[in-house]
């Protein structure tokens, strides 16, 4: 097991400069440039020329990448051309608030949703299963921006409960999480109930109703157990969008966080920053993943004695 | 008699894959229920267990009496203290019928925490017990081992020593041996009858094997599409069989003395649920068919030697 997670990390060196060339060449193949947006109306092209040479940006593709990967490995992420500050210093300060949001979010989601689908796949094919499933089909296809607008309009406008928007104290908090953790629910609880119907068609639960079990036993201690794997899965995926999938949540309700940042760098075309966000979200994904593996292994004996 | 299934019919929406079982069984015996697959051995066995629900069918007639109690009537909630305590099954394959992600020792626990009231640890030491009575080697490290570790033979122990766990007086074995090894097969019914033997229990053993019956069984019931067509002692079934489907399953059993070529298939397939032959059920297979086998069901009619069987022209020959 041990030796697995070291191989495992030991991977992702390789697989994090392939994700640096691909980030890098995408945002310097897209149109346009920062110094565009650094420009005034008016100025002359020697001042272009001039601006250009001091980012570095008139040399060629193959040596700004060897530039910037350079500094990165010594941990200097560069300095933001448009902001002018440290792409480090930006990101820590944004950090915080996509962790709070994503997290909390996350694990609404995870909670709420195999909740929802243990209660519909234990009264598979009743009435209550037709409504759960019904709200998740609701859930999955509310867009999250609209629903953030509709809780704002309810809970913090019509009723005053919790602030508008910022991130002020945890009430700010509870809406974005909502908001942003329907969709996750959805998903969570669709995968649940699924993995459950199917796991408790399997002979062994047949066993154990056999052996006088009551069903509440069973679904909980056994045919859930098995069902997790593959909700485990779902959830690692969504580690990664924990960083950067909750940028319109972030908008709607005017929250400072890594979505929103990487959005205003790319419309700046500010090529630091942008490289640093999708590096880090690109391996906040792939880590997700190693987290998803690590947990199934240890909650699974057959892929535990499969990958040591 | 321990359990006595009465003309009990079975039902699947609009089909009867089951229809008009009766058979007996009393402590200390052995009864054989033999068939081809989709004669209705496997749901017969569900039934007994009150299991039938969990699989989408429901029992529409008859009665299932375990030591004086109605079982059919019984609420779920009183049913799962028959289930694993009084009542327990012995599935066919070993491979899916663990838990896989939990340690086969705390699966035998399980039915003698919750019928006999042990705790965790005087249940560890009666499994262990239990482990070592079916000859399964070094019971400790066994126990704490996950079923993929075991072999298909000791999965099967395993799951015979779930069974016998909540102390149970009757066993249900559906096919406990298809799923293994031929060389596996004969050493888990030797250990399983020893067992069964020793302690007095009553078992069903549900098998397609003549062979396995006439080494194991005291009686045999032998069902054809749903129906018990005959039953009788084992010794009457061997040499006395009356029914033409049993005379011929019997002559499908391989014997040292046959010639190349000699045995003899029963011709044609067993019908499906939903096209059943009107008459009697195995009348497109019979070689003496009469006029009223086209046309009536024949009923299970028993002597006074014990022996049952449901054919019209039983008497005839």
């Amino acid at each position: 097991m041990f030796l697995f997670i070291l191989k495992r990390l030991i991977l992702l060196v390789p697989v994090f400069f392939v994700v640096s060339v691909v980030v890098f060449l995408i945002i310097h193949l897209v149109p346009g440039n920062p110094i565009d947006n650094l420009m005034r109306a008016g100025s002359s092209s020697a001042q272009r020329v001039q601006i250009a040479a001091k980012y570095g940006l008139d040399r060629s593709l193959a040596e700004q990448y060897f530039v910037w990967m350079s500094r990165l490995v010594t941990g200097d992420l560069g300095t933001s051309i448009i902001q002018g500050r440290p792409v480090g210093a930006l990101i820590a300060q944004n950090l915080p608030y996509s962790l709070q949001l994503g997290g909390a979010a996350l694990l609404f989601s995870a909670l709420t949703g195999i909740t929802a689908g243990v209660v519909a796949a234990s009264f598979h094919g009743t009435r209550l299963d037709d409504g759960i499933s019904g709200l998740i089909l609701l859930g999955s296809t509310v867009p999250s921006f609209w629903l953030g607008l509709l809780l704002i309009l309810i809970f913090a406008v019509w009723l005053g409960w919790v602030p508008i928007s910022g991130a002020r104290g945890w009430t700010s908090l509870i809406l974005p999480v909502i908001a942003a953790g329907v969709g996750g629910i959805a998903l969570v609880a669709r995968v649940t109930r699924i993995a459950m119907i199917e796991t408790a068609r399997q002979d062994f639960v047949m066993l154990l109703h056999a052996k006088g079990l009551s069903p509440l036993v069973i679904q909980l201690r056994h045919v859930l157990r098995h069902a997790l794997v593959p909700v485990v899965t779902i959830l690692a995926l969504r580690i990664g969008w924990i960083l950067g999938g909750t940028v319109t949540i972030e908008y709607v309700f005017a929250r400072p966080g890594l979505g929103s940042l990487l959005i205003r760098a790319l419309n700046q075309r500010d090529y630091p920053l942008v490289q640093a966000c999708l590096l880090m979200l690109a391996m906040a994904v792939i880590l997700g993943t190693l987290i998803g593996d690590i947990v199934q292994a240890a909650m699974d004996p057959r892929q535990r004695q499969a990958r040591s | 008699m321990l359990l006595t299934v009465e003309k009990l019919e079975i039902a699947f929406g609009v089909f009867s894959p089951v229809d008009d079982v009766t058979f007996s069984i009393d402590r200390g015996e052995i009864l054989g229920i033999v068939g081809e697959s989709g004669s209705g051995k496997s749901l017969t066995a569900t039934a007994i267990m009150g299991l039938l629900s969990r699989i989408g069918g429901q029992i529409v007639a008859g009665r299932i009496c375990f030591d004086g109690a109605e079982l059919v009537a019984l609420p779920e909630r009183q049913l799962r203290r028959y289930r694993g305590g009084r009542i327990a099954l012995i599935t066919q394959n070993p491979m899916t019928s663990l838990d896989a992600m939990m340690r086969v020792g705390p699966q035998i626990d399980q039915a003698a925490r919750l019928h006999l009231g042990l705790d965790r640890c005087a249940a560890r030491t009666r499994s262990l017990e239990l482990m070592a009575d079916l000859r399964i080697p070094d019971p400790a490290l066994v126990y704490g081992l996950y079923p993929h570790q075991l072999s298909g033979g000791m999965k099967q122990r395993i799951v015979i020593a779930m069974a016998l766990a909540g102390d149970p007086e009757l066993l249900v074995a559906d096919e406990p041996t298809t799923a293994l090894d031929v060389t596996v097969q004969a050493q888990i019914i030797q250990i399983l009858v020893e067992l069964v033997k020793r302690r007095g229990l009553a078992m069903i053993l549900i098998t397609h094997d003549m062979g396995v019956v006439a080494q194991t069984c005291d009686r045999v019931a032998v069902m054809y599409c749903g129906r018990v067509i005959e039953q009788a002692q084992v010794n009457a079934i061997f040499e006395d069989a009356r029914h033409p489907y049993t005379q011929a399953l019997i002559r499908c059993i391989p014997r040292r003395t046959m010639t190349r070529g000699s045995m003899q298939p029963i011709p044609g397939m067993v019908p499906n649920v939903a096209d059943q032959p009107i008459g009697c059920r195995y009348n497109p297979r019979c070689p003496r068919v009469a006029d009223n086998c086209l046309t009536e069901i024949p009923g299970l009619r028993i002597d006074t030697g014990d022996h049952g069987v449901a054919c019209h022209m039983a008497d005839v020959a």
